[in-house]
């Protein structure tokens, strides 16, 4: 039977955990201390690398480690619970991984918030920007919060045989041109809804009116924030409507409306029930519609140069991006295994310009421009030399990054997009609640 | 608090009458509970804390510092359609998910209530839907409902009812709200129909016995003795619907998207923590939550449960 005195031991130590838990659960809230204790070693540690995507073959993750002796611990997890838990951790100042996704969309707003440590001085910022045209879209103030790993852009893609039933053997160059073939197509009977919009309340519709609005000459912000869509001879807003008539006009299949862009791209162009998307993701040939397991137009999608009002143009950059969150424990570590994975070598083997067996699945673009055209000149990437001068023009949505509230803006587009899509309103009205947001949000700020 | 042991008076050795001793203070109880106390603290009235103070402050990553802002959280709120127009879905959702999974789970274990071959079997597969995460069902379900493919516009077109292109979610708010809260119907039932059923396990076979020599039908014994006897198993299984609706993300998250045809008081909650930052207003919405979910569920209590002695 325990004595009084080890009671008492007893009793203090569960009073002392019970402190120690109640204080850990306070800390939590407000701190905004920088990580402390953070270690400069580069060797013989293990470093978590949290992205919204699988880990590339286990044979590189060991040579890396053999050439470093970093061992990597890789989690992967989606991208909506990602920037979740990005969030939550920063907040809460606690560790969570040392190398994590930085989105473009989110740039602004990390960069403001300080919860990234800035790449330039761990890496090479003006011989990376040399290489990648995308670097721009994760650099604010002259910081680079994050490092493109995937130069994914938008394009438009079109299912060529359905376009040559239609009789149509020349591409179209002008949005006019485009419109005027998918009615022809669905016209001719080739098809019943030829367009592929995700009209999905989420981010991909977003993206799409983007490129859209690029398409029809303009941007949505400007430098200040301020709505560049409001006009309806402005290229925001005529995309808009360009997008909601095609619903209307039964371009754009009925069911859309709850499709989102990876269901679009699964349901419906893979399996050669539409005949074109207008913003669709670059390398997408390679790894879905050319892969016959999952599509049944395998060698008949090709891309094309942006159409736009009187001839082609520029294309959306859309890339996946790394970088250092400030809790990293390895930040050092973490910069070499940045600097290692968006290397030229390394991401020509993720490419397969080096053997099947160091391809990375989920690669579907190399970051470096120099390594697109290596695939290209090696026959390796469906359509290549098409891309590569797409990559080249590739322009971000925002040029001067994206503003802090952009997560805000962005669900003011696709929720009310939607809601115009659906008939429920009309596109001067989502236009307008669009342009309430980003006018409350950029006076805000 | 001391917890005192009486003890009765001491004589020693010498037969002198010894002094009374001080009732001795038992730790061991308080060291035993300690661990769960210390995790019910630190993981649930601790942010629970936190969250009622820091819901009347200004707590914005994007605009600090924190500071106390009064009732300006509620007051924002209020005034924000994306916030009362997800609160009237939220509230078509209690209304329509508690009231059917309770009369299912009624149904389904007054069914399963006799004994019959294969019970078990039938209890362990219906427990399968409760036992999916949310996303997994959405997913699932989705399949069911795509206008493009799904498999209801499918049996449309294949028993020529009609094109079978139908939208089913998103256009029709009405219709969007009504077939998300079926899935989560699907899902909260069984959980439903296992408390009722518990419940109903207890109730003496001599009453219904009783209650047939007496002349009372099926109806009548359903009305004057399992409905009464089980309802503290009914009213169990309505708070766990109400806290299930008034909590409901997965299921609209992922069917609907963030269309506002069918977005939850939840997801406007993470939306304006995690997508805008503005963690003030989250601790703000996630109180009113709450303070709901604990209204509506005392008034379960008070008009539904009753206390049974069989």
């Amino acid at each position: 039977m325990a004595t009084r005195r080890s009671r008492a031991t007893w009793l203090g130590a569960a009073g002392l955990a019970a402190v120690t838990l109640l204080a850990a659960g306070c800390s939590g809230g407000s701190g905004k201390a920088a990580a402390t204790g953070a270690s400069t070693q580069t060797s013989g540690v293990t470093i978590t690398v949290a992205l919204p995507t699988d880990p590339p073959p286990q044979a590189a993750l060991d040579a890396f480690k053999a050439a470093t002796g970093i061992t990597v611990n890789w989690s992967s997890s989606d991208w909506d619970s990602l920037q979740t838990k990005i969030s939550a951790a920063a907040t809460a100042n606690t560790y969570f991984a040392d190398v994590t996704n930085v989105d473009w969309s989110r740039v602004g707003q990390l960069g403001k918030l300080g919860w990234f440590l800035p790449l330039e001085t761990y890496l090479d910022g003006n011989g990376l920007k040399a290489d990648m045209p995308q670097l721009a879209s994760f650099t604010l103030d002259g910081h680079i919060v994050g490092v493109p790993y995937d130069a994914s852009y938008m394009v438009t893609t079109v299912n060529t045989d359905l376009f040559a039933k239609a009789g149509i053997s020349t591409m179209p160059t002008t949005i006019d041109e485009y419109t005027n073939d998918l009615k022809t197509i669905k016209a001719k009977g080739v098809v019943a809804n030829p367009l592929n919009i995700p009209f999905a309340a989420a981010e991909g519709l977003s993206t799409y009116w983007y490129e859209t609005t690029q398409a029809f000459g303009g941007t949505v912000l400007d430098a200040k924030g301020k709505p560049q869509f409001t006009d309806p001879s402005s290229a925001g807003y005529k995309a808009a409507e360009w997008m909601v008539n095609a619903v209307k006009d039964g371009l754009v299949p009925p069911g859309n409306i709850n499709v989102n862009d990876s269901q679009g791209e699964q349901t419906l162009m893979a399996q050669g029930q539409a005949a074109s998307t207008f913003s669709d993701y670059s390398g997408l040939i390679n790894s879905l519609y050319n892969v016959t397991d999952s599509s049944t137009v395998a060698g008949k999608v090709q891309y094309l140069e942006t159409p736009g009002v009187s001839g082609t143009a520029l294309n959306l950059s859309n890339p996946d991006g790394m970088g250092i969150p400030k809790q990293a424990k390895y930040p050092a570590a973490a910069a070499k295994f940045i600097d290692w994975f968006v290397s030229a070598q390394t991401q020509a083997d993720f490419s397969g310009l080096n053997g099947q067996d160091k391809v990375w699945g989920s690669s579907f673009i190399p970051s470096r421009l120099s390594v697109v055209q290596q695939l290209s000149q090696a026959d390796k990437l469906a359509d290549g030399e098409r891309l590569a001068k797409m990559l080249k023009t590739a322009s971000p949505v925002f040029p001067d990054g994206a503003p802090t509230w952009y997560p805000t803006f962005s669900n003011a587009v696709y929720t009310n997009l939607h809601a115009a899509a659906t008939g429920s309103m009309s596109v001067a009205d989502a236009i307008k609640a669009i342009a309430d947001v980003a006018n409350q949000q950029s006076s805000n700020s | 608090m001391r917890d005192v042991v009486a003890e009765p008076d001491r004589v020693d050795r010498s037969g002198s009458a010894a002094r009374p001793q001080r009732r001795r203070l038992d730790v061991l109880p308080y060291v035993l509970v300690a661990p769960v106390a210390i995790f019910i603290i630190g993981l649930a009235i601790v942010p629970a804390l936190f969250t009622i103070i820091e819901s009347f402050f200004t707590v914005n990553e994007l605009d600090p510092p924190t500071r106390f802002s009064g009732l300006s959280n509620f007051v924002e709120l209020f005034h924000n359609h994306a916030v009362t127009n997800s609160a009237a879905n939220t509230a078509f959702y209690v209304v329509v998910g508690v009231a059917l999974s309770t009369v299912l789970g009624i149904a389904m274990a007054v069914l399963l209530q006799r004994p019959f071959r294969g019970r078990g079997l039938v209890i362990a597969i219906l427990i399968l839907p409760w036992a999916l995460p949310g996303v997994v069902e959405g997913i699932l379900w989705s399949g069911i409902f795509d206008p493009n493919a799904g498999l209801i516009n499918n049996l449309i077109a294949t028993l020529h009812f009609g094109a079978g292109n139908g939208v089913l979610l998103g256009q029709n708010r009405l219709l969007t709200v009504g077939l998300i809260e079926l899935v989560q119907v699907w899902q909260m039932t069984p959980l439903s129909t296992l408390l009722i059923f518990a419940a109903l396990q207890l109730i003496p076979e001599e009453l219904y016995e009783a209650a047939t020599v007496d002349g009372a039908n099926g109806w009548r014994r359903f009305l004057s003795i399992t409905l009464p006897l089980a309802r503290p198993g009914i009213a169990v299984a309505m708070v766990q619907a109400l806290i299930a609706t008034l909590n409901i993300f997965d299921q609209p998250y992922v069917l609907n998207g963030a269309a506002s045809t069918g977005s939850s008081v939840t997801m406007e909650t993470y939306f304006v923590s995690f997508q805008n930052l503005n963690f003030g207003q989250g601790y703000a919405l996630s109180l009113v939550v709450a303070l709901v979910t604990v209204a509506l569920s005392l008034l379960v209590v008070r008009f539904i449960y009753r206390r049974v002695e069989l």
